[in-house]
């Protein structure tokens, strides 16, 4: 009975390769540098670069969060409760740029 | 002895759940997230009501050194994320080597912030300082935003840093290994977090011209 009382290990546990983080983090690279370019050099793309700075953040924080904190293998739970927070601070933040908006 | 085999009281002995405690630091990850998240919305206000002397201010930061500061946090998921592949290989000796180099590159962001800052500091760009206190509404806001957002942060990198290093020192005790490695793990995830959070506050602060 001794090991069933276990239930840390890991039944199938997934491990990612050196070779899958190398991958992920030349990806990261790539979108910082296009962030920095249409930010430096595209001036005359004003009012498209906050949009578009924050759309490509977005985008690194989820190659971020489902390779290197592996949710992409983990039990689906998790990223449904990350899915939760962010749905939550969206309409935290809809919300007040909607009430600033209509004053 | 029949009658009670497989009646085992929750917790008792000395069971672990590696599984509650990953969940258990999602879920603080979760308030650090909204801790942050108040703060991007206090930014996204004051930036509407003060939007050219955002635009101004955001100027006066260094764009080279944010750029390398996000190189190297970057890097440093890497190589945290690198570790804990290595720890479930039971390659102790990498992973020991990849927290160490970690742990060098939490040193290195907080170099380069400590003289951000300083710079900022010597222009009396501080709050409370004279020239600050001189400062039209908007760009004074701008600067104690910048100051408290990216201070929370580098609180964080050093809590980060602590953390790092008892992971190196249990690792190399060979008290984090391949079947026991959830402190690791859960030193990742909150690493990351830390990266996450740079990720948007890098463009909110020196890109967004």
């Amino acid at each position: 009975m001794e090991n069933t009382n276990h239930h840390n290990q890991h039944d199938e546990v997934h491990i990612s390769s050196y070779r899958d983080h190398w991958r992920t983090l030349l990806t990261l690279l790539l979108l910082t540098l296009v962030t920095i370019v249409i930010s430096v050099f595209g001036a005359n793309l004003k009012a498209l670069s906050v949009a578009t700075a924050l759309l490509i953040a977005t985008v690194k924080v989820v190659v971020v969060a489902y390779y290197f904190m592996h949710l992409k293998y983990d039990k689906k739970l998790y990223t449904w409760l990350v899915l939760l927070v962010a749905i939550l601070f969206a309409a935290f933040t809809i919300l007040t740029a909607t009430e600033y908006f209509n004053r | 002895m029949e009658h009670t085999s497989g009646f085992v009281l929750p917790n008792s002995g000395h069971s672990r759940d590696d599984e509650a405690s990953k969940l258990g630091m999602w879920l603080f990850l979760f308030t650090e997230l909204l801790l942050f998240g108040g703060l991007f919305i206090v930014y996204m206000v004051y930036r509407m009501l003060n939007h050219e002397s955002f635009l101004l201010s955001s100027f006066e930061l260094n764009v080279g050194l944010g750029s390398f500061n996000t190189v190297v946090l970057l890097v440093s998921s890497m190589t945290i994320a690198m570790a804990i592949t290595a720890v479930q290989k039971g390659e102790q000796q990498k992973a020991v080597r990849l927290l160490v180099t970690t742990l060098a590159l939490s040193f290195v962001f907080l170099v380069v912030k400590y003289f951000e800052w300083s710079a900022k500091i010597h222009h009396g760009l501080f709050p409370g300082m004279d020239y600050y206190n001189g400062l039209p509404k908007g760009e004074s806001l701008f600067f104690f935003l910048y100051f408290i957002m990216t201070g929370l942060h580098a609180l964080h990198i050093i809590i980060g840093a602590v953390i790092i290093a008892v992971v190196i020192a249990r690792t190399r005790k060979g008290l984090v290994n391949k079947d026991k490695y959830a402190l690791a793990e859960n030193a990742g995830l909150y690493w990351h977090l830390v990266d996450l959070i740079w990720i948007y506050l890098f463009p909110l602060f020196y890109l967004i011209h």
